[in-house]
């Protein structure tokens, strides 16, 4: 099976900061991966190097078989922050065909209209196809958002924190319709997520990554590794404490 | 009726209120473009900011030696570097717009000050007045030409690239993954809009001018649901109010400036009120 995304030895650093070091992973094309790990673990600048936002100090990364900038438009990307509060008139349609075209619309013709009616309603949100971006609710706002992100048909859907900033509901709803999303065999997907119930409902494989890739396997193995990250590093501040008991009794 | 025509068209007996009206009305469409692109991208006083900053592009024209008629073309690229050090003081700082717009304002204005300053008492008198503040009744054939050429372009170029300026404004990450160049078009609208305020404050005044890029634009993006009808509303709005402010100012015998700036205040609250009703 071909390979969506190659990440290989990949180190980033921003404003100086080293923010990954020596990554390496892949996602095969029809595969559902999850992103893990803390925040500030690198996970959002992993995505936008995949993009070609960020550059790399070192590494490689091949997006359906070539570089980060020249796949953009077989990709599909949903940020974790969501232009919505800009004083453009926008709505629903203009957002899709937007990204279908490129450039925004003047006006939306009747095509494009369909166009964009068929997309949201692969999302759960047809109807709101004419409204007004302000004043739509956070899911209401994810589901056009996603819609957008499937706009150009995309062979790969990158996700980061789709269930940020929604309720019990509509993370539920979310999850529903990721899930639909998924069973599609020929799209890969990697899902930046803290959701433990979403990597486990959605994802073929899962990578854990703190900087570094700490594990790379199944749910299963990865959420297993986690746990036993977490309780090394429990340990290691218990010693840590009992050190210093011990320098105070000293 | 045959009154109110009289009313309109007495005006445009005299041939200085012809060169007003055209001036006016391509000056007010040209900047009601310009508007809506500045305005949705926060951008507002960057007019008025631009307006008074060339002051300081005059000024280092006339201690030149340039007469205060040939100091536009040490203004104009002047200012346009004004205009690019907004960019880039938005860009690679956190300031905002306005504090960007603020600093360079004040500097280039006190710059002017200095330069006039320095040029001496060999220099004769400038007239500070007239170098800032042109009047829409005063502008000559020459002038309307050039306002004439200057308002076309711009409106040719913001129509033209608008579509993809609006989407680099509206989500910039993925503008530039669909290939906008984000950078390029801010560039291009903040000189654009630098060749524009200082063509026109020279020909109308900077307070017209400035009202010219922001009136129009606030007042369409209360009314407008796509981007293609806040465009047409802006113009439209801006058309008229130069049109009755004009035809105002003749009748009662006051500044234009004054009433094209109040009819476009009134057209805004207007919208405001029925914006609230829907």
């Amino acid at each position: 099976m071909s390979l969506a995304l190659a990440v290989r030895d990949v180190t980033v650093e921003l404003g100086g900061r080293r923010v990954l070091e020596g990554v390496s992973f892949e996602v095969r094309r029809g595969e559902f991966a999850a992103l893990l790990g803390p925040n500030g673990g690198g996970k959002t600048t992993l995505l936008r190097a995949a993009l070609g936002l960020v550059p790399l100090v070192s590494g490689s990364i091949e997006v359906l078989g070539t570089g980060p900038g020249a796949a953009a438009a077989a990709v599909g990307y949903l940020p974790q922050t969501k232009a919505a509060g800009t004083s453009l008139p926008a709505r629903a349609a203009d957002v899709i065909v937007a990204a279908r075209r490129g450039a925004w619309p003047l006006r939306v013709g009747a095509a494009d209209r369909e166009r964009a009616r068929e997309l949201l309603a692969r999302v759960g949100g047809e109807r709101l196809v004419d409204s007004p971006l302000r004043g739509l609710s956070g899911g209401e706002l994810q589901r056009v958002y996603l819609a957008r992100a499937l706009a150009r048909d995309p062979a790969l859907l990158l996700l980061d924190e789709p269930f940020a900033g929604l309720d019990e509901r509509g993370r539920a709803e979310f999850l529903e319709l990721l899930s639909g999303i998924a069973e599609r065999s020929e799209l890969a997907a990697l899902l930046v997520t803290h959701s433990e119930a979403a990597v486990r409902r959605l994802a073929d494989r899962a990578v854990l990554l703190d900087r570094s890739l700490q594990a790379w396997g199944t749910p299963e193995q990865v959420f297993e590794r986690e746990t036993a990250r977490a309780a090394a590093w429990s340990g290691h501040d218990h010693e840590a404490s009992r050190d210093a008991r011990c320098e105070d009794d000293a | 009726m045959s009154d109110l025509v009289e009313l309109v068209a007495s005006p445009l007996g005299q041939g200085f209120m012809r060169r007003a009206l055209c001036a006016g009305l391509a000056l007010g469409a040209a900047g009601a473009l310009v508007g809506v692109f500045v305005v949705q991208r926060g951008l507002g006083l960057v007019a008025d900011g631009l307006a008074h900053a060339s002051f300081g592009g005059l000024a280092l024209g006339l201690l030149l030696g340039a007469s205060p008629e040939r100091a536009l073309w040490v203004a104009l690229p002047f200012t346009l570097l004004i205009a690019l050090g907004i960019q880039q003081l938005r860009r690679r700082t956190s300031l905002g717009g306005d504090a960007a717009t603020g600093v360079f304002f004040a500097v280039s204005f006190a710059a002017g000050v200095l330069l006039l300053g320095l040029r001496g008492p060999r220099g004769g008198p400038v007239n500070l007045e007239a170098l800032l503040f042109g009047s829409l009744l005063a502008v000559t054939p020459e002038a309307l030409a050039v306002v004439l050429l200057v308002s076309l372009a711009v409106a040719a170029l913001l129509l033209r690239i608008g579509p993809k300026l609006a989407y680099a404004t509206f989500d910039p990450e993925l503008a530039r993954l669909s290939g906008v160049p984000v950078f390029g078009l801010e560039s291009l609208l903040l000189a654009t809009t630098a060749l524009f305020v200082v063509v026109g404050a020279r020909t109308v005044g900077v307070v017209l001018v400035a009202a010219f890029v922001v009136i129009p634009a606030a007042t369409a993006q209360l009314l407008g649901r796509t981007l293609g009808t806040t465009l047409v509303a802006a113009v439209a709005m801006s058309l008229a109010g130069t049109g009755l402010g004009l035809v105002a100012s003749y009748h009662w015998n006051v500044a234009p400036g004054a009433t094209i700036i109040l009819t476009l205040g009134l057209f805004f609250f207007l919208a405001l009120g029925l914006g609230r009703r829907r």
